[in-house]
């Protein structure tokens, strides 16, 4: 009996690739076990890492790889692991599966279709960093992750993968997972830690860092579920693995495309890829209707005439999850924001007034707008508003939360200015 | 001392959480998903004796129950469907869906449906956006596009009880 038929229903959500890597066994909607993850090449970076390679080297070479942060902030992986090297151990690895920002659903597949390389990733990186243990921080509503992340550990273990001595080696590392429970915010990393030591997730200030001081206040590396995913392939590939993609965003990417497109789907793709060729990839846009505007990057605003940026972490590239969500000419930017305003008013932990507050400003008047009831002055505030919620936030939630309407407000006038005059036709 | 809410199998998971965490608050939590998953919801009584048992602050324990979003207070509800408001869902007409599922069963956001089968509930994305407009019957997840009609939807909700 298969994992898959004890747990809850899980339907066929697209994938596509053509390149292999991350989802190279996570194409079809199954979940892949340690017998075929190992036939097919399975566990054996990890046994290259313990038996040829020291933590060390494994650290030079994700350095050398360019790899940056899959979670959102771009920031290198291998940067935050020399930083949390340079303090005293007992070291912890977190893995944030927490995945709950609007548009992204890419983390999930591999989870619950290859765990095991999410696993095999983790217990690499808990060598390189000298680490003994590993949380998976899942969040609530992925009880089938759950599910097959436990299923998958103890298969692990049993044959030698985890535990005490692995593979015959001195190196001993558990992986343990902790469900969260609805909070967009403990996907920030110092919320995570909080809600990890069982706490309301409010985020720390910071320094200190996670990386001096994280969970139970010892250095701890918190990285995301598809950055931990491409260690094993790094260590495989060795230098190959700047062969893959442009100079500077080596490695395979996910793009997780919704919206108006026919495709919508997680894609696998080298950051070379331009957000327009990633929305042929999902098939184009639906009906045969033009392109409005696209949610990408940390819910920044993208027009029609910006398809050609490159989906990498360079200043002018998308420069956050991959996430991807396409407007056609018949949905209205006002109505958009007032989902996305409403959801940061709603997940704002409200540590921080101008954020508590600022973001449930933003949200009114974004539905005033909507109502045809907002006037020039409710829109000068919105611009104030803009500029000072992240000016006065201790975390990216705060940073982020007015991109859209900040975006909006210089790309898209002519829409704002038909909701002062009544005259859009989607809301009038 | 003896609990209402706090049965033996609710008691052993506890036991096997305080085991794998160190810190006794790290298993309030997966507790109330415990008590959660047994009563569909979590009763006033349950936090009590939760507090009691581990000897941690009731406050800090309400305060967990009010700051997550998939937990709730005594609604007594049998099943529970959340149905994602976000954009992508959005864009995909989740209100179609959603006024189907209150049509069918009875139920309203936020309210049981008479015969306590049903509670409705809208959230934020869901990590299913691929599968807009995408909702969620207990832990179960479904495709909303592929609801056309109403018979579609029925043979959805006759598998649950
Ligand atoms: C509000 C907010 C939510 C976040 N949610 C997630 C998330 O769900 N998953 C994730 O990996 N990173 C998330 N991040 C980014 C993390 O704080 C952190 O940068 C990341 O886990 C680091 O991993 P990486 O370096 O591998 O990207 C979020 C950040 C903010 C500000
Ligand atoms: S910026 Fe917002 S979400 Fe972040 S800590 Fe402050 S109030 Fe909380
Ligand atoms: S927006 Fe509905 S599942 Fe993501």
């Amino acid at each position: 009996m298969s994992i898959r038929d004890k747990i809850p229903n899980l339907p066929e959500i697209h994938v596509e690739s053509n390149l292999n890597l991350l989802l190279r066994r996570a194409k079809e909607n199954r979940t892949v076990d340690i017998e075929e993850y190992e036939t097919t090449g399975g566990y054996s970076a990890l046994k290259k890492a313990l038996k040829k390679l020291t933590p060390e080297d494994i650290v030079v070479l994700v350095e050398e790889s360019t790899l940056r942060g899959r979670g959102g902030a771009g920031f290198p992986t291998g940067r935050k692991w020399r930083f949390a090297l340079m303090n005293p151990p007992p070291r912890y690895l977190v893995c944030n599966a927490d995945e709950s920002e609007p548009g992204t659903f890419k983390d999930r597949i591999i989870i619950e279709r290859d765990p095991h390389l999410l696993l095999e990733g983790m217990i690499i990186a808990g060598y390189a960093l000298g680490a003994e243990e590993g949380y998976i921080y899942i969040r609530g509503e992925y009880q089938a992750g759950y599910l097959i992340l436990e299923n998958a550990i103890k298969e692990a273990k049993e044959r030698g993968y985890l535990g005490k001595n692995i593979m015959g080696t001195d190196f001993s590392f558990d992986i343990k997972v902790y469900r969260g429970a609805g909070a967009y915010i403990c996907g920030e990393e110092t919320a995570l830690l909080e809600s990890l030591e069982g706490k309301r997730g409010h985020p720390r200030l910071r320094p200190p860092y996670p990386a001096q001081s994280g969970l139970y206040g010892k250095p701890t590396v918190v990285n995301n579920v598809e950055t931990l995913s491409n260690i094993p392939i790094i260590v495989t590939y060795e230098a190959y693995f700047m062969n893959i993609g442009p100079s500077g965003f080596y490695g395979p990417k996910l793009f997780p495309v919704s919206g108006k497109v026919k495709k919508p789907g997680v894609y696998e793709a080298t950051m070379d890829i331009t957000l327009g060729e990633l929305i042929e990839m999902a098939g184009g846009v639906k009906n045969g209707k033009k392109i409005k505007a696209v949610f990408a990057g940390a819910l920044g605003i993208h027009s029609a005439e910006e398809l050609d940026m490159p989906m990498d972490y360079s200043p002018k590239g998308f420069g956050g999850t991959g996430t991807t969500i396409v407007l056609d000419e018949d949905d209205c930017i006002v109505d958009a924001l007032v989902v996305i305003t409403n959801f940061f008013h709603h997940e704002s932990c409200g540590k921080c007034t101008p954020c508590r507050i600022g973001t449930y400003e933003q949200y009114n008047i974004l539905k005033k707008l909507k109502e045809g009831r907002a006037t020039e002055k409710d829109v000068q505030y919105l611009k104030h508003l803009s500029q000072n919620i992240p000016a006065n936030s201790i975390c990216g939630l705060g940073l982020s939360a007015p991109n859209a309407v900040a975006d909006a407000l210089r790309k898209f006038p002519e829409e704002i200015q038909a909701h002062l005059d009544r005259t859009c036709k989607v809301c009038f | 001392m003896r609990y209402r809410f706090l049965n033996s199998e609710i008691i052993k998971k506890i036991q096997f959480y305080r085991e794998r965490f160190p810190l006794k608050e790290q298993v309030i939590i997966p507790a109330l998903h415990e008590i959660q998953n047994l009563y569909r919801d979590i009763p006033e009584g349950a936090v009590e004796e939760l507090s009691d048992y581990l000897s941690v602050p009731l406050s800090d324990i309400e305060g967990i129950v009010s700051f997550y979003d998939m937990f709730r207070h005594r609604k007594n509800a049998k099943n529970h469907i959340r149905i994602c408001r976000n954009l992508p869902c959005h864009l995909s007409g989740y209100k179609n869906l959603l006024d189907m599922i209150k049509e069918k069963t009875g139920a309203n956001i936020g309210k049981n449906s008479p015969d306590k089968k049903w509670y409705i509930e809208l959230v934020e994305c869901i990590g299913s956006c691929g599968i807009a407009p995408a909702f969620l019957i207990n832990d179960d997840l479904y495709d909303g596009s592929k609801i056309k009609s109403e018979e579609d939807l029925e043979k959805i909700l006759s598998r649950y009880e």
